[in-house]
């Protein structure tokens, strides 16, 4: 990765996991110029009524594709008298994009959510210029995305209970960002069942 | 090679910026002031590209105080750093963007003590300290280690001396000093460096 | 001979007016009523809906008030086709307002915009005016609850409490003798819906033919709500506004 790459320069990574009538989403809180940390609150989860995006990426384009899509779903809000569902947001998400194929948001960004009416969980994730990748398991994002496919890929399992998700999300981020330098720093995970979603802080390893 | 440090402390804000105006290895200036005051309460500290600098903080400073006299009201400090950063990521993906890293310091609603630090890419995080460019590497550790949330603007300048002890000894730069300015209840003040 | 002067918006007739705009101004006291009540702890708007067909689809969502953003909302005297372009138009200002500052734009700033726009077309020429005149109300940090009106010349201004469209100077007329300045929500509920059934042509009100809508503050966050029409019918009841028309009537 060259030194001026901008999907590593701020670093961060986000992962989303599919349960039992649940869903997950997790990232870590770290934002750096190149090594050095500059800030340990950087949350790269947003949300949009019960839709859940984690944006990873280079710092500038998360604040503004964030901003970008909260604009987008407060008009979508309006004129259709409700909440946008997930598998709505993502195709929005990937529309949004490819908008911009040939000068890109440098960005990963991972869906997750229950649908409002169905209860059907579901997640998904995108490269930078807005293909969509659906997944019915798990989805992971940022500098730390190939530990986080190992970590997922040996923890994960179907039909996990909320507080058993937890657990399973929470594990396979702190220890994939711990073996990143550019992730870490702190993290958040929410775990969204129908009706309540709960959001804890984890502590890491500060190095 | 220019400073640009920022503390945050529980009773007001100070933004510390170095006084070298360089050109190439020529340092043209020893009073260099690289800060613009956005209103009683906000001012902005800059550092990048010469020309860049001057030409965005005079378009900040002008805009928001055209904001003000429209509004009839000022634009307090998070919304003054969306701006800002709103500014920086726009020109971003210019043909020639502005190479203009800002710190903002200022008491938000007039009563909150408030630092926003925006690089030219318009990555913004507000941070109880912080510094840009190379300053970061020598000041960070000192500043890790001695800053408490709770601390006061005095106690706060005493960090800050520290920090600057540190520069003059380590960095590999004569930047003349710090002119160090000062946001708290009473307004702006400058309270070191234009003697 | 009054056709030299009226057929361009923005030519001034020898007495000093603009035909066009008076003209839409005119179009609008035709409108279905639309009344603002600015309470101490909120603000209440009811208005009027024209029923014009029993054939009409009537369970549609509101018609006459719309959401703005989180923090504003309106009603809508006069031509609602007009009124859809500035909705828009507003709703994506106050979006554009929340990206470049993150936080909600002030009523007042988005009142004005939209009033900018609305007096454009009284000046340049070759369109005619907005034939909509509204009723805002919404809450910000900086005066707390308010509330607004603004009419096709691009006038605007604040009041305690207002009204627009039909009858709206008798409707005036009743708020001033009636409005007290520290009406609590719940008065200020009854006041409009009082007003609104003295105004009306219609013998007896009901959900078909009233819209609601209030701006409460909950949690120190502003909490919009455009009344569905089972809840219309309950604060009708409640409000015993019913009884009292038919006391008139005797």
């Amino acid at each position: 990765m060259s030194q001026q790459d901008p999907s590593t320069i701020n670093g961060g990574s986000a992962v989303a996991m599919v349960g039992k009538d649940c869903v997950a989403i997790a990232s870590d809180l770290r934002l750096g110029q190149q090594s050095m940390g500059v800030s340990n609150d950087f949350e790269k989860i947003f949300h949009y009524g019960h839709v859940f995006l984690g944006l990873t990426g280079l710092g500038t384009d998360v604040l503004t594709v964030s901003e970008n899509f909260r604009m987008k779903t407060n008009l979508y809000k309006m004129a259709e008298q409700r909440e946008i569902e997930p598998e709505s947001f993502a195709n929005l998400v990937s529309t949004s994009l490819y908008e911009k194929r040939f000068g890109p948001w440098f960005v990963g960004p991972i869906v997750a959510g229950l649908n409002s009416i169905s209860s059907k969980p579901f997640v998904c994730g995108f490269d930078y210029i807005g293909c969509i990748d659906y997944a019915k398991d798990f989805i992971v994002a940022g500098t730390a995305s190939e530990q986080l496919f190992g970590m997922c890929e040996s923890l994960y399992e179907p039909n996990l209970e909320p507080d058993d998700l937890f657990e399973t999300i929470s594990q396979a981020l702190l220890n994939a960002v711990d073996r990143d330098a550019l992730s870490g720093w702190g993290a958040v995970v929410y775990v969204i069942t129908k009706d309540k979603v709960v959001k804890r802080y984890l502590k890491t390893r500060q190095d | 090679m220019e400073v640009v440090l920022g503390i945050r402390a529980k009773d007001g804000v100070i933004l510390a910026t170095s006084k070298a105006f360089t050109r190439g290895i020529s340092v043209l200036k020893a009073t260099d002031d690289k800060t613009r005051i956005l209103n009683d309460y906000n001012i902005l500290g800059f550092t990048g590209e010469g020309g860049d600098t001057t030409q965005f903080a005079d378009y900040i400073q002008a805009n928001i105080q055209l904001s003000t006299m429209r509004e009839g009201t000022e634009l307090n400090s998070k919304a003054i750093a969306s701006y800002v950063r709103y500014e920086l990521a726009k020109s971003l993906r210019t043909r020639k963007p502005f190479q203009v890293n800002v710190m903002l310091a200022g008491l938000d609603k007039r009563e909150e003590p408030f630092l926003s630090l925006i690089d030219y890419l318009g990555t913004r995080v507000d941070l109880p300290y912080a510094a840009h460019g190379y300053a970061a590497f020598y000041t960070m550790s000192l500043l890790d280690r001695h800053y408490t949330p709770d601390i006061s603007v005095e106690d706060g300048l005493k960090l800050l001396d520290m920090c600057e002890k540190e520069l003059v000894k380590r960095f590999p730069m004569e930047f003349k000093g710090l002119l160090v300015k000062v946001v708290d209840k009473k307004g702006i003040r400058v309270v070191k460096g234009n003697e | 001979m009054s056709r030299r002067y009226d057929s361009r918006t923005t030519i001034f007739s020898p007495e000093g007016r603009l035909y066009q705009v008076e003209y839409a101004l005119e179009a609008i006291n035709h409108a279905g009523t639309a009344i603002g009540v600015l309470a101490k702890d909120g603000v209440v708007l009811a208005a009027e809906r024209k029923v014009t067909s029993k054939l009409l689809e009537q369970d549609t969502s509101a018609e006459k008030m719309y959401l703005l953003n989180d923090n504003t909302l309106c009603a809508v005297a006069g031509m609602t086709a007009d009124a859809g372009i500035l909705i828009n138009y507003m709703r994506n200002s106050a979006q554009g307002y929340l990206k470049v500052y993150n936080q909600d734009i002030p009523i007042e700033t988005l009142v004005r915009r939209v009033c900018d726009v609305k007096q454009g077309y009284t000046q340049h020429g070759g369109l005619r005016p907005f034939g909509v005149s509204f009723i805002f109300a919404g809450y910000d940090d900086r005066y707390g609850f308010q509330l607004y009106t603004s009419n096709p010349s691009g006038n605007y201004s604040g009041w305690k409490a207002a009204s627009i469209g039909a009858n709206n100077s008798s409707a005036q007329t009743l708020l001033k003798q009636d409005y007290k300045d520290d009406i609590s929500f719940d008065e200020a509920k009854k006041l409009a819906l009082k007003v609104l059934s003295k105004t009306t042509d219609s013998s007896k009100l009901a959900s078909d033919k009233v819209e609601f809508a209030t701006v409460l503050l909950k949690d120190k966050a502003p909490v919009l709500k455009i009344w569905k029409p089972a809840e219309i019918d309950k604060l009708l009841e409640e409000s015993g506004v019913l009884e009292e028309s038919k006391d008139d009537d005797n």
